[in-house]
């Protein structure tokens, strides 16, 4: 089932048309990582979904429901971290879950229960400083437990780990990936090893358009080429193999100890039969992996 | 309802931990207390200055003092209370814009007008306790020094000037639905009252404006009577009434 859908969806500010008619589905129990170049439209989307902004043309659907522009009621289904939370920085981060239950009409005992749980799982239960003194790995921890505090079906978070150090970063994907058993996770980032540490879907928006989704898995292998590298211990073994097999190439490489070649110029056994037959000393045998950089590029480029 | 409720806490919380309540509790405190004490110190300055002023061929007759001269005072330091109560809260909606602190809160299902209202309520109760506490504080004074009933109708002239206030907070609260910055909803504001108190020069159109609530130290004196304020009282309130509603539909409306 896709806890979220969007269809055609188009928005124009003045003359500048942002999203030109963006089509997604986001399966539930995913990390849908959402890619995009700075001003692909990706915080424009995201403001759609939670009816912040009027479309001009398209249909949002939240597990099942019809997102209304204003005051829509899907966003009961919905948690939201912005791209840079801000909070009632005169409230410390209990004084906040606490205002944010009861705005969502929680009784206090389902509160402090799952204040108490989402602010060790963020590790700001040993907190007692009020957020205006909050750095900003702090600020983007305690916004993913506002947003995790009504149980969401979705949790939408807007570039969560663009304006963090390593540390920070890895915390916050390491928290994504632990609440996924929970909820759907849609994320927008334009830092790819985020995403290939903890997506299991992926869509890339570029001018104002869906040029690719599904499950990064399937992407991968769609994209996966027969193209194998062979590195090697000395020269010796590589100048061996150019001998012998006309198809291998030198890759760019510093080392220049790295040949490569592809499956349909010769038989990926027939070099390792070699390769064994001659005892040479080989360091590794790889099929290459389309990384989603060259995936990134070659969709948006 | 809950959720307002919540909402009117925060901002309570707010305002307190801000010092906002501090900061209005004194200037309030010491207009209060400036009324009767510039009343009461008015001969003696003037015994002070006598000398001086009599080289110059003035001469200085006995004054008297009386509470009315305390009101005359109140009435005439509320305006700069009104301004500094307007100033320290013109930014109650729009730095929520700006830090988008909003969005979190209506995105957990908080109604739009419940913003509204709750930021309506505590700038109303604010200004309500700021105003009768320095009323109260002019009060007990003049009663301790002279005598409060040589002053006709001074619940009645404080209650216009307390109104006028409320108007003025309506403005504010239409102004912050529409602006996006805290100059934005001062130029409104101060727009509007300048503009009105303008019209209201205009001879016989003043009594139909809100500006005529701020004229109520002539009740005190006689000089003027409770039904004179009848028509500027009912159009305050249909005008307030219309600037909240109005700033609920705006506000529902508008983009964060």
């Amino acid at each position: 089932m896709d806890v979220l859908s969007i269809e055609n969806l188009h928005k124009r500010f003045g003359d500048k048309e942002v999203l030109k008619g963006v089509t997604l589905k986001v399966p539930e129990h995913s990390i849908f990582g959402f890619i995009g170049k700075n001003g692909a439209g990706k915080t424009t989307t995201m403001k759609h979904i939670l009816g912040l902004i009027k479309a001009d043309e398209g249909k949002i659907q939240v597990a099942d429901e019809t997102v209304v522009y204003g005051q829509t009621k899907t966003n009961k289904y919905i948690g939201y971290l912005p791209d840079v939370p801000d909070f009632y920085s005169f409230m410390n981060a209990r004084e906040y879950l606490n205002f944010c239950g009861e705005i969502t009409g929680l009784d206090k005992k389902t509160i402090k229960e799952r204040s108490d749980e989402l602010l060790s799982a963020v590790g700001l239960d040993k907190e007692k400083h009020r957020i205006k003194g909050y750095s900003r790995g702090m600020k983007q921890r305690l916004g993913i437990a506002q947003a995790l505090l009504g149980e969401p079906k979705l949790l939408i978070c807007d570039e969560p780990t663009s304006a963090l150090d390593p540390l920070g970063r890895k915390e916050i994907l390491d928290i994504l990936l632990s609440v996924k058993d929970r909820t759907t996770v849609l994320f927008s980032t334009h830092i790819l090893a985020d995403v290939e540490r903890i997506c299991t879907d992926i869509a890339f928006l570029d001018g104002g358009s869906i040029k690719l989704s599904g499950k990064l898995s399937d992407i991968k292998g769609k994209y996966r080429s027969d193209e194998y590298i062979i590195e090697a211990e000395n020269d010796e073994a590589i100048k061996e193999l150019l001998k012998e097999f006309r198809g291998l190439k030198r890759a760019d490489n510093m080392s220049g100890k790295v040949l490569t070649f592809k499956e349909a110029d010769i038989s990926l056994y027939k070099v390792l039969g070699y390769i064994s037959e001659k005892k040479l000393p080989v360091i590794k045998v790889e099929r290459l992996e389309p990384s989603l950089e060259n995936l990134f590029l070659e969709v948006v480029g | 309802m809950k959720s307002l409720y919540a909402f009117t806490k925060k901002e309570i919380m707010d305002q307190l931990r801000s010092n906002k309540v501090l900061v209005l509790g004194i200037i309030f405190i010491i207009f209060g207390i400036m009324n009767p004490a510039i009343a009461k110190l008015t001969p003696w300055l003037f015994e002070k200055m006598s000398d001086s002023l009599s080289e110059s061929g003035i001469q200085v007759g006995k004054i008297t003092v009386d509470a009315l001269m305390s009101w005359e005072q109140f009435f005439k330091n509320i305006p700069m209370g009104l301004i500094a109560f307007v100033l320290l809260e013109s930014s109650i909606f729009t730095k929520e814009y700006q830090s988008g602190t909003l969005v979190l809160s209506l995105t957990k299902g908080l109604k739009r007008h419940n913003v509204v209202i709750a930021k309506t309520v505590v700038l109303v109760l604010l200004w309500t306790v700021c105003f009768w506490m320095c009323f109260g504080i002019t009060y007990v004074y003049n009663d301790f020094y002279w005598e409060n009933s040589i002053a006709d109708n001074l619940l009645f002239a404080s209650f216009c000037w307390w109104f006028f206030g409320i108007w003025v907070i309506m403005i504010m609260v239409l102004s912050s639905t529409l602006a996006q910055n805290g100059s934005g909803v001062l130029l409104g504001t101060g727009g509007v009252v300048f503009g009105i108190y303008l019209i209201s020069m205009i001879p016989k159109v003043d009594k139909y404006m809100e500006t005529m609530l701020t004229t109520g130290y002539s009740l005190t004196t006689g000089a003027s009577e409770t039904s004179d304020y009848t028509v500027a009282v009912i159009v305050t309130l249909i005008v307030s009434v219309v600037f909240f509603v109005t700033g609920i539909i705006v506000f529902n409306k508008k983009r964060l």
